[in-house]
């Protein structure tokens, strides 16, 4: 089976800090990694391998900026077998539909794929929207929010979250599946897979000309105007009083919540 | 000046010597390791007169002026520090405010047991928001018919949870004020056993005041006067901190001595490396130093002068001097320093909270400072 | 001059730091109260090549060289000494003897478990009258047909208890004296004859144990003969030097986690209304253990790179080992400073990291012995001997 996952690098969010006071974000660390979605969707692909340890070819692609090369290295230091690299200029301002356009062209010139595993959504722009999209470009099944994945005759077998429960579907190949993060907590890559993923892998570049992609695909829909802060939430509930009569009042609040029996 | 000792300070100094070396030593390590005040051998040390150090001789004490007193604090601090710190608290941060703040009636009351064996002292200053900043504490003392209703929590209260008698210090509405709180009031609970890097014989407590109800008898001193009894209180417990550091660090030097005769490398014992050598001359220097500002101090408490700037000089020098010195003695002991069979192992982490307790070097700092500049006629904030 | 790390140890240090920020800082304070690292967090270590760092992909390593294995002791570093020690005994100095000196089929039968993590490594050398005379040792090995037969004992092993494969100098020719006279062997603690004494009640570092190995007879056939007969002087005095670098390393991180934990803390607590991050002493303590730690950081990078383009670097190992040290035990020291009596209690990690550092003043070479190695590396050159 060829597995393709789609990667994104973001801005890391332990080095910001929201100001909502100043109306700014600050930025004390400028440093990129790999979100934490795409772990989860590498993971949730090598898991696939773990299980029947079939020749399984797992790729990763990423859209972004040329220095997304080094997600891609550590996609490949945690156990994919290939990496390309989506990067031109004409893909600076690339809003959800060019981004479903470019990773869906990159597919497709790898030969298509038996299953595109997605993180749910980025933590960044977080629209939510690629995984599905990307589906509809290609034509594959799609399911989205999957908490288990399992391999069975036909395809696939998923568990989704439903509302406050679980549903458990069949999803037939080729497909396109987005990842809870929190239901695939990534491995650590291995020191020597970390020093191979520079000193020996590559990653392949390709861009707009690659993908055969003209301007008419690259024209964004959306674009950015100004960000805003929301006004803070007021958080917890404060309980005063006589000391009794005060652990009696937490005691009913989180049953209330249902947080205790 | 005549820096000998009176024949009355060298007897008094012998005694203590004695007790120390043969009951306090030898129980050094089994203190450390079984991290429970030294019960039995605290009332041995009460026929010694270790409780009693500064109650009148007409009261049966043993009437020992500050420097006769030092001199029993740096043998203490010589055979054990948790012991020392124990006795030290005992007699310069209760049984001394007081002497020097009580009525007759409390004196009556309380000094006999004191004294005697009946009653540990424990002074409850500290809380979770007013450590070095003492004067922002928020214990209440309420006005409630004939006396006065505390609530609050200290934290960090030395002998907390075996003391008789506790000096407490809370808000009543003149200002802080101090109270001399028995520990079976109802209302008192002990809290929390601090775990610490050393002085693991003397427990620290959190205390929890609940509704505690204190007959107007038991203030000591005025109303809004607490402050300046606990800094009063503070200024001879510095000092004795000193005399502590003191006795540390003699035997510090002490344990490093003998080590560095002992030990071989090299083919010869390594008291003949220079190195050595200038660690232990280094210590010595040190330590004399500080004998002298304790003693100097010293002189000044008992002549009846001021003596609040330099129990802080005395303190920072002497809670430094030690840790310095407990340092460099462990590293003459190399990996042996660091195995608790070792005395060294123990001072060193003993020492370590001389810089701490009782203000931190920065606030004797600052308090220093502020003197200075007072003198000036500027009010310095820390 | 090029300062930056190289691509993949910048994300190795990144797998690093979240491999101990999760596996082994919430043990920091169980690891110190049960007195021993839990063998699941080796075997964890041991999966991601951590075992191994720095040795080569053919001996079964990681391949990250010196560089690679000072940001695993610095990351080490920052969250548990036991571990840092535990591990670095390992790697540092146990099997790093193999790998200096060892031949071929030493290194495929000995270093690639070693390296692979299957098997622990301890350094045998310590005596109870040489420590820091290491040459002064009585341990003796006696030619008998194909074995040597070991008789002796050595103290403060660390990692003696737990280890598979113990790197051992002993006397062979007492008459020839340090040089020509000890040799090194590899002595699997299985042998018959080979058993432990006392275990050390220590202030710090309580989760790596330190042990006393007895060897009673302990047969060591002669192929486990490490570095050239009579020469394991040589042997050992090459792997202490390599591995004092390392040790810098974790006083590296010690330091830099102090500094963090003050920054932190003095944001965090407030005395005369304001909090102690606005106070002058504060900003001084902190301002110098930045200062520190920079030097340090650069110190421990470069003797790095000295070792692994191969260049000489005994002085600069032994300034890592010394200065390091020191530094991280003004960085603690500052630390409980600032944090008060909280820092001094043992339920708060700044008193554990106190208790921890002061044995990098000691462990491997005091730091009177590093002075000596430095300045004796410093008149060598005039052709003067210093005497010890």
């Amino acid at each position: 089976m060829k597995i393709i996952v789609p990667i994104k690098q973001i801005l890391d969010p332990s080095g910001v800090t929201v100001r909502r006071d100043k109306e700014r974000i600050f930025i004390n660390k400028e440093a990129y990694i790999l979100e934490a979605g795409s772990k989860a969707a590498i993971e949730a692909a090598l898991q696939v391998r773990d299980v029947d340890g079939g020749e399984h070819e797992i790729v990763a692609v990423s859209l972004g900026e040329p220095r997304a090369d080094d997600a891609l290295r550590e996609a490949l230091a945690m156990g994919c077998d290939e990496a390309y690299l989506l990067t031109d200029e004409a893909f600076q301002d690339a809003d959800i539909s060019v981004t479903t356009a470019v990773l869906a062209a990159a597919i497709e010139k790898l030969g298509g794929a038996d299953l595109v595993i997605a993180g749910q959504a980025s933590a960044d722009t977080g629209s939510g929207q690629v995984g599905a999209r990307l589906a509809e470009a290609l034509g594959y099944a799609c399911v989205t929010a999957v908490y288990e994945l399992a391999q069975e005759a036909g395809g696939l077998q998923a568990t989704r979250r439903w509302g406050t429960g679980y549903a458990r579907v069949q999803v037939s190949l080729p497909a396109v599946v987005t990842v809870a993060p929190e239901a695939f907590p990534p491995r650590y890559a291995h020191g020597a897979r970390i020093m191979d993923a520079y000193r020996k892998w590559e990653v392949t570049i390709w861009d707009a000309s690659d993908l055969e992609l003209g301007t008419g695909a690259l024209q964004p829909l959306l674009s950015f105007r100004r960000e805003s802060f929301p006004a803070p939430l007021e958080v917890g509930e404060k309980f005063q009083g006589d000391p009794a009569e005060v652990a009696r009042d937490v005691v009913t609040a989180l049953r209330i919540q249902n947080l205790i029996a | 000046m005549d820096f000998r000792l009176s024949e009355d300070q060298l007897m008094f100094k012998k005694m203590f010597a004695d007790f120390c070396t043969k009951e306090i030593r030898p129980r050094g390590e089994h203190i450390d390791q079984a991290e429970e005040p030294p019960v039995e051998l605290l009332q041995k040390a009460v026929d010694q007169g270790f409780w009693a150090a500064l109650v009148p001789e007409e009261l049966e004490g043993c009437g020992l002026d500050t420097y006769t007193y030092m001199l029993m604090l740096e043998e203490l601090g010589r055979a054990d520090l948790s012991t020392a710190l124990i006795l030290s608290v005992h007699n310069s941060l209760v049984v001394k405010p007081l002497l020097e703040h009580g009525t007759e009636e409390q004196r009556e009351k309380y000094l006999e047991a004191l004294a005697f064996g009946e009653m540990l002292g424990a002074f409850a200053l500290t809380e979770a928001g007013a450590g070095s900043d003492a004067a922002a504490l928020s214990m209440e003392a309420q006005r409630n018919g004939e006396g006065y209703v505390l609530n609050g929590t200290k934290i960090w209260v030395t002998n907390g949870a075996q003391a008789g008698l506790i000096l407490v210090f809370a808000r009543a509405p003149e200002g802080i004020t101090a109270f001399l709180v028995e520990a079976e009031t109802p209302g008192l609970t002990v809290g929390y056993r601090e775990k610490t890097l050393g002085l693991r014989g003397a427990a620290c407590n959190t205390l929890y005041f609940e509704q505690v109800a204190v007959p107007v008898g038991n203030r000591l001193g005025e109303e809004g006067q607490g402050l300046k009894i606990a800094l009063q209180a503070l200024d001879l417990s510095r000092l004795g901190m000193a005399a502590l550091a003191l006795g540390a660090a003699e035997r510090s030097l002490e344990e490093a001595v003998k080590f560095s005769m002992e030990h071989i490398q090299f083919s010869v014992p390594i008291a003949q490396k220079q190195i050595i050598q200038n660690y232990i001359a280094d210590a010595k220097a040190q330590i004399e130093a500080l004998r002298c500002l304790v003693t100097h101090t010293a002189w000044l408490a008992d002549t009846g002068q001021e003596f609040s700037q330099e129990a802080s000089i005395t303190k920072l020098f002497g809670a430094r001097a030690a840790t310095q010195v407990a340092d460099r003695m462990l590293q003459v002991h190399g990996g042996y320093g660091y195995m608790k069979e070792y005395a060294i192992e123990r001072y060193y982490r003993d020492c370590r909270a001389l810089e701490i307790a009782e203000g931190t070097n920065q606030i004797q700092q600052f308090l220093i400072a502020k003197d200075i500049y007072q003198a000036e006629g500027l009010d310095i904030r820390p | 001059m090029d300062f930056s790390f190289p691509k993949e140890y910048q994300l190795f240090r990144r797998m690093v730091r979240e491999f101990v920020e999760n596996e082994v800082k919430p043990l920091a304070m169980v690891i110190d109260r049960e007195h021993r690292v839990p063998h699941e967090t080796i075997k964890k270590a041991a999966a991601l090549g951590l075992m191994g760092v720095p040795f080569p992909a053919k001996y079964g390593g990681m391949g990250g060289g010196e560089m690679g294995y000072c940001i695993l002791m610095e990351e080490l570093g920052k969250v548990d000494s036991s571990t840092g020690t535990v591990i670095g005994a390992h790697i540092g100095i146990g099997a790093m003897a193999i790998y200096l000196d060892g031949t071929e089929e030493q290194k495929q039968k000995f270093l690639v478990p070693l390296a692979q993590g299957t098997a622990i490594a301890a350094f045998g050398l310590t005596e109870a009258q040489a420590g820091s005379d290491a040459a002064a040792i009585k341990t003796t090995a006696v030619r008998d047909g194909d074995d040597f037969v070991l008789n002796g004992a050595k103290v403060f092993i660390t990692n003696g208890d737990i280890a598979d494969i113990i790197t051992v100098m002993a006397v062979t020719d007492p008459a020839l004296g340090a040089y020509g006279g000890i040799t090194a062997f590899i002595v699997e603690t299985d042998s018959p004859g080979f058993s432990i004494g006392s275990l050390e009640n220590k202030m710090g570092i309580r989760g790596s144990s330190t042990a006393e190995c007895v060897f009673q007879d302990v047969r060591v056939p002669k192929e486990n003969v490490l570095g050239q007969f009579g020469a394991g002087f040589l042997t050992f005095m090459k792997t202490l030097d390599i591995g004092r670098a390392s040790l810098g390393a974790a006083t590296l991180g010690g330091a830099e986690a102090a500094m963090e934990a003050s920054i932190q803390w003095a944001r965090a607590r407030e005395q005369f209304g304001v909090p102690i991050a606005t106070k002058q002493s504060v900003h001084f303590m902190i301002a110098d253990m930045a200062v520190e730690i920079e030097a340090l950081r650069s110190l421990i990078y470069r003797t790095a790179w000295l070792i692994d383009t191969g260049q000489p670097h005994i002085l600069e190992a032994s300034a890592c080992k010394l200065f390091g040290s020191e530094v991280a035990h003004r960085c603690i020291d500052r630390a409980m400073q600032i944090h008060g009596a909280l820092g001094y209690s043992r339920d708060h990690f700044i008193e554990l990291g106190w208790r921890d550092q002061r044995i990098s003043e000691i462990y491997e070479g005091t730091n009177e012995i590093q002075r000596i190695v430095i300045a004796a590396n410093l008149f060598r050159p005039y052709g003067l001997r210093i005497p010890t």
